[in-house]
């Protein structure tokens, strides 16, 4: 069952609940197939900006999703009532559809019952993360900045999900999932400093080390300097990093890959970055967010994409998996990108070693300018500063680039262990902090 | 036993809201409908047709906000969740500083519903799934067509707010939109051109008078002659943008530094601030004589123009660029005393019952200028016409900005010649909108609305329709898409 200690949170839909509603929706429904997903989840986020609260909010949605089929017609309803009278209803819905529906030439049934993993998706300190909880963190991070006369803006956020499918073809899944985010922008006067985390556990956002790092960043960036636009060796923060690298990974779709329109059409078994990097899927990394299922009720698990930078797999749908025969799809839940061979373990030994460099906390805005090379642009963003013989020197204004990752990956210098990343465009990877060389940047803002 | 109604729930949760102490309290319901239909390569996809209900109940005590929301509507149900955003709110103020304290405004009473000729649930799906279907068909007609979407969306929102100053309002509004593009391949590349409605609140006559059929042969021509077309030259161009476009350039660059949120810099973790900070209203040179943007949240089937704000507060009509000069904001009953205004505007909106609301962009249009379209060509030596969306970035104070498009013309002698690919233009706003020498008559005024709009943690999606008539933007830097070459 799941776990509500809050005392003013209701209990969220529980296995055996999800069970009982699946037999309803699965007895009720006339369809040759019949799939239903459930997601129900109680979430808070607790905001500041200019040192004080401006958002406090906990919301609870029980959402439940009706899928039925007739042959290849098929139909979808959704309701957050969770009420029998509301199910039976949208089970009523979804078959009106899938009748009128034409046929579907790449609908397949729901999968058969499946074998999972379990990935450690539930912490019970998240689940029992609460207001205060919130309140504690939230405190820490403006108490901290307070002392310094600098402004912080962020938030704290906890949430605890329970999620299930179950189809008419025996298929049956349910799992429980935590997740608390902590993310803060430390300003002092003009200048930013940021950082950010996500996990599982809530006693792992490391609030008041990041707190500080966002600080100093913000402290450092009182002195700004103008550099020109051009090629410049630069070092990214893991945050940097994932903004790039999953700007890559939207391009792994199988579909797009045999109809030419992905950037990496003809490249599978190709080197496509650098051979020092390999790519993988670690659904139980307890660092990680791995998931046990997918929305269409499919095993995660762990997987090779990129070995040695030669482009290994491709995410296929399951209709394109069937056509080129392809038995277990892999999933990509939660990516991990690391280095072989020699690397440097931290991001300050990363500076230590590099002569000159612009230093980049994190891109912001990432777009894809021209997708058939996946040349990107974005923004740095909130601690650009330039590293000189090894030190930190001065922030400069921040700059506008233009770049793809299937070029610049290829102009590795140094790298670090894979360390957690995340930011407002990305989801949660393990990623090294790394060298790379004549990146472009063509603009510069004016602060 | 019936389920309790709206109001019985509303009562209920209040009762506690005054109850505890504070000095303002409101409820909103809303049901939503959501009807997708999604079609890719000539098949329809899916169809969804999705139910999403609740209640969010916001508080404000002792100066500090509290929200908490639920979909259980239910007579347990609605005291928790008003005794959960008072507990909040409990704990926001024990870290404030400066208390919130809300700009007056009237109590209202009303009902709004959106004007409409035909019902869009109540068209049937099969004729919706064969207008995709055919319109897809029709586009692969075209040699050099690889791949095609199209879609259709119908939103109905029946919502009810009640506050504790006694404003009591009841909500039946729609918005429908539809969609599809065309992607061609050629010598290792491939392009995509795209048709949209423009997110109004209408009915499906909106649907029934685009013409998918009439527009996706010449839709799925473009997408091939853009994909052969010659890439740009970098360099210095005059640029003459269609309507569709503006609204994306002036939701980015004008929209987002006009919210007062953010130049107070609520939003300095996320979305950013603003470079048009308070001291500048009122004397900051935004723009040329020609940019007069305007707020209307007045204007009928535009999306902001639902009556009232999540505040209660009534739609307005009101100034962000006059003659070029910053003069306006966006704003809220939390944010407008700050800057010395006495009432909001009427910009705080939710995007759903079970979030908070917060300040929207309104719906900025650019005013029409006196000149045709073919004037503003025959003006032009060395330029590019630019028509819709394509990809854009900005930086989080708003200056440094870049778009694409959807499609591009090369000007030459005041003529439209032919297509070129890859273009990319890219600038500082006020110095971008200084740049704009003309702006064509109101004959040409279109409209085009978002639903995506990112905001606010967790992340928003906003509604709010930008309008315009082509305008022209002299010595613009056009850097092509090949930039990291």
């Amino acid at each position: 069952m799941s776990t509500t200690s809050h005392k003013t949170w209701p209990k969220l839909t529980g296995r055996d609940e999800f069970q009982f509603l699946a037999e309803l929706v699965l007895k009720r429904s006339t369809g040759d197939h019949t799939l239903v997903s459930l997601q129900d989840q109680q979430s808070g986020t607790t905001r500041f900006a200019n040192n004080q609260i401006v958002q406090n909010v906990d919301t609870r949605r029980g959402s439940l999703r009706v899928t039925v089929a007739f042959g290849r017609r098929h139909g979808t309803a959704g309701t957050t009532d969770l009420s029998a009278g509301a199910v039976q209803e949208t089970v009523a819905r979804a078959t009106q559809i899938a009748h009128v529906s034409p046929d579907d030439p790449e609908y397949l049934p729901p999968v058969e019952p499946q074998s999972y993993l379990t990935p450690p998706t539930t912490r019970a300190e998240t689940a029992a993360a609460g207001p205060a909880r919130r309140l504690e963190y939230t405190n820490e991070a403006i108490g901290q900045c307070r002392m310094e006369n600098l402004g912080a803006a962020g938030i704290v956020t906890s949430s605890i999900a329970t999620v299930g499918m179950a189809a008419s073809t025996g298929l049956f899944a349910h799992e429980e999932r935590t997740d608390a985010r902590f993310s803060l922008t430390v300003q002092a006067g003009e200048a930013t400093g940021w950082g950010a985390a996500a996990h599982r556990s809530i006693d792992h956002l490391r609030v008041q080390e990041r707190t500080l790092t966002a600080i100093d960043k913000a402290k450092r960036g009182l002195e700004v300097r103008e550099m020109p636009p051009g090629r410049y060796t630069v070092i990214l923060e893991p945050a940097a990093v994932a903004g790039l690298w999953s700007s890559l990974l939207w391009t792994l779709d199988a579909k797009s890959y045999e109809k030419g329109t992905s950037a990496l059409t003809g490249k599978l078994g190709q080197p496509i970055v650098d051979t020092r990097l390999t790519f993988r899927n670690l659904p139980t990394h307890e660092d990680l967010l791995g998931i046990g299922f997918t929305s269409n009720g499919l095993p995660t698990m762990a997987s090779d994409w990129i070995t040695d930078g030669v482009l290994t797999q491709l995410s296929y749908d399951r209709f394109t998996a069937k056509e080129r025969g392809i038995g277990k799809i892999p999933t990509l839940d939660a990516p991990c990108l690391s280095g072989t061979g020699a690397s440097l373990p931290t991001l300050q030994e990363l500076i230590t070693h590099t002569e000159r460099a612009i230093l980049v906390t994190n891109l912001w805005y990432i777009r894809t300018v021209n997708p058939t090379d996946l040349t990107l642009t974005g923004m740095t963003r909130d601690g650009t500063f330039l590293v000189e013989n090894g030190k930190i020197v001065s922030a400069v204004k921040n700059f506008r680039f233009h770049e793809s990752p299937l070029r610049v990956f290829n102009r590795i210098g140094a790298f670090t262990k894979p360390a957690e990343a995340i930011t407002s465009e990305t989801g949660k990877l393990l990623v090294p902090a790394m060298t790379l060389h004549d990146f472009n940047f063509s603009s510069v803002t004016r602060f | 036993m019936s389920a309790p109604s709206w109001d019985e729930l509303a009562e209920l949760a209040l009762k506690r809201v005054v109850a505890s102490g504070a000095e303002y309290g409101d409820v909103r319901f809303l049901d939503s409908t959501t009807q997708t239909i999604r079609g890719e390569d000539r098949r329809i996809a899916s169809i969804q047709d999705m139910q999403d209900r609740g209640i969010g109940i916001r508080v404000l005590y002792h100066g500090a906000w509290g929200f908490a929301a639920s979909s259980v509507l239910s007579l347990e149900e609605a005291p928790r969740v008003a005794e959960l955003a008072i507990e909040i709110a409990k704990g926001s103020a024990s870290l404030v500083i400066e208390k919130v304290k809300l700009a007056d405004e009237l109590v209202h009473r009303d009902r709004i519903v959106t004007a409409r000729r035909i019902d869009p649930f109540a068209v049937a799906l099969d004729k919706k799934t064969a207008l995709l279907l055919e319109t897809m068909e029709s586009v692969h007609r075209q040699p050099g067509i690889v791949r095609s979407s199209a879609s259709l969306w119908a939103r109905r929102d029946r919502k009810l707010f009640v506050s504790t100053e006694g404003s009591r309002l009841e909500f039946d509004l729609l918005a429908v939109n539809g969609d599809f593009d065309a992607t061609a391949i050629h010598d290792g590349r491939f392009a995509s051109r795209s048709f949209n409605t423009p997110f109004l609140r209408m009915g499906y006559e909106l649907i029934e008078d685009a013409n998918f059929l009439d527009e996706a042969p010449r839709i799925a021509a473009q997408a091939v002659e853009k994909v052969k077309a010659p890439t740009v030259e970098p360099g210095l161009y005059d640029l003459v943008l269609d309507p569709e476009h503006l609204s994306l350039t002036m939701h980015e660059s004008c929209g987002h530094p006009s919210e007062l949120d953010r130049a107070l810099g609520y939003e300095a973790n996320y979305a950013g601030t603003s470079f048009l900070t308070t001291e500048k209203r009122g004397t900051f040179r935004y723009g040329s004589r020609h940019v007069n943007l305007v707020a209307d949240n007045c204007e009928s089937e535009t999306l902001a123009a639902t009556g009232y704000d999540d505040d209660g507060v009534a739609c307005q009509r009101w100034d962000i660029v006059r003659d070029g000069i910053f003069v306006g904001y966006c704003t809220n009953r939390e944010v407008a005393p700050k800057i010395g205004e006495t009432r909001s505007r009427g910009s705080n909106r939710a995007d759903s019952w079970g979030s908070v609301p917060i300040v929207r962009i309104a719906n900025i249009g650019l005013e029409p200028g006196t000149a045709t379209l073919d004037e503003l060509l025959a003006d032009v030596k060395h330029g590019i016409y630019i028509e819709g969306h394509g990809s854009y970035s900005i930086d989080q104070r708003r200056y440094n900005f870049q778009f694409g498009g959807d499609a591009f013309w090369m000007i030459e002698n005041g003529k439209r010649t032919h297509m070129v690919r890859d273009v990319i233009y890219h600038g500082i706003t006020p110095e971008f909108w200084n740049s704009c020498d003309g702006v064509a008559d109101r004959s040409h005024r279109r409209r085009y609305g978002f639903i995506t709009c990112g905001k606010g943690q967790p992340s928003q999606s906003g509604w709010m329709t930008h309008a315009a008539s082509h305008a022209r933007f002299r010595n613009v830097n056009v850097i092509g898409g090949q930039a990291g070459s």
